[in-house]
């Protein structure tokens, strides 16, 4: 069933209530579903000088009861649900949930008996940052795009190149 | 006084936006491989997918379907077909929307 007008009114009117009370004072927990480790390096290059991300409102919590927002990175190991759904139980709403990497996005890992393979199958997501890993501007402007301060540029990207010599059609 | 210090005085503003000026260090990173479809076959679609190693590429008969997700811009598939492919140099790449993210190029190339 598709949302009605009403229903899709009322959706934009939450989001944009959300993100006003989001406002400056974005709180982050970091979820680790298994990565190697490499997103997370660049997650901490955030807080480093020439980033920054304090400037822009947003802050770590250590404790997910703290947090409006969660980073989450890797394949998703199953051994991991229990507490990634308690994570996400956790915290206080509104939340939103990131999905931070090509793991957590799908592509490196294929579903087997260990791995779902994707993030996208144990919590709800909000709002997918690619790349391997995604490097801290692009998780700054994954930032900016969860709190709805920055446009999604990707709907509008083609990833054909064009031709140099004009020829293409 | 170090200088930083001086211009932040001057200036009076200590914090900048997201992204306050194109930074410099993003012409460095690795991107996602951007594709000429006048340069690809179906043979050379079908090798840039066996190269692929995180399974971000896909042949569907004359369309080669480009999951920018799953893309870990290792650049393999650009050394393997570097007339057709080249580095997007597009990195600002999140979405709400996760389909948005699967992209589709024609193959155009002759045979």
């Amino acid at each position: 069933m598709s949302p009605s007008q009403d229903e899709t009114e009322t959706a934009r009117r939450l989001r944009e209530a959300i993100a006003r009370q989001f406002g400056r004072s974005l709180h982050i927990r970091t979820l680790d579903t298994g990565s190697c480790a490499v997103c997370e390096q660049e997650i901490r290059l955030l807080s480093a000088p020439h980033y920054d991300l304090h400037r822009l409102g947003f802050f770590f919590t250590p404790a997910p009861r703290h947090a409006d927002l969660l980073l989450v990175t890797g394949p998703a190991i199953r051994a991991f649900d229990v507490a990634a759904r308690k994570t996400y139980e956790a915290m206080p709403g509104p939340k939103v949930v990131v999905a931070t990497g090509a793991c957590a996005l799908g592509g490196v890992y294929p579903a087997d008996p260990f791995v779902h393979g994707n993030v996208g199958e144990v919590l709800p997501i909000d709002v997918w940052i690619p790349g391997c890993p995604p490097s801290p501007l692009a998780l700054l402007q994954g930032l900016g795009v969860a709190v709805g301060r920055l446009a999604e540029k990707t709907p509008g990207l083609t990833f054909i190149a064009a031709d140099p010599m004009g020829s293409e059609t | 006084m170090p200088l930083w210090f001086a211009r932040g005085l001057r200036r009076g503003v200590v914090t900048t936006r997201y992204p306050a000026r194109p930074d410099e260090s993003a012409a460095s990173l690795p991107t996602p491989p951007a594709f000429r479809p006048d340069r690809l076959t179906r043979e050379a679609a079908d090798r840039l997918v066996a190269v692929c190693p995180s399974r971000a590429l896909e042949r569907r008969d004359d369309l080669l379907v480009f999951d920018v997700g799953a893309c870990t811009a290792c650049g393999r598939c650009a050394r393997a077909a570097p007339s057709a492919v080249n580095a997007s140099e597009e990195f600002e790449l999140a979405t709400t929307d996760r389909s948005a993210l699967i992209k589709k190029i024609p193959i155009r190339g002759d045979a």
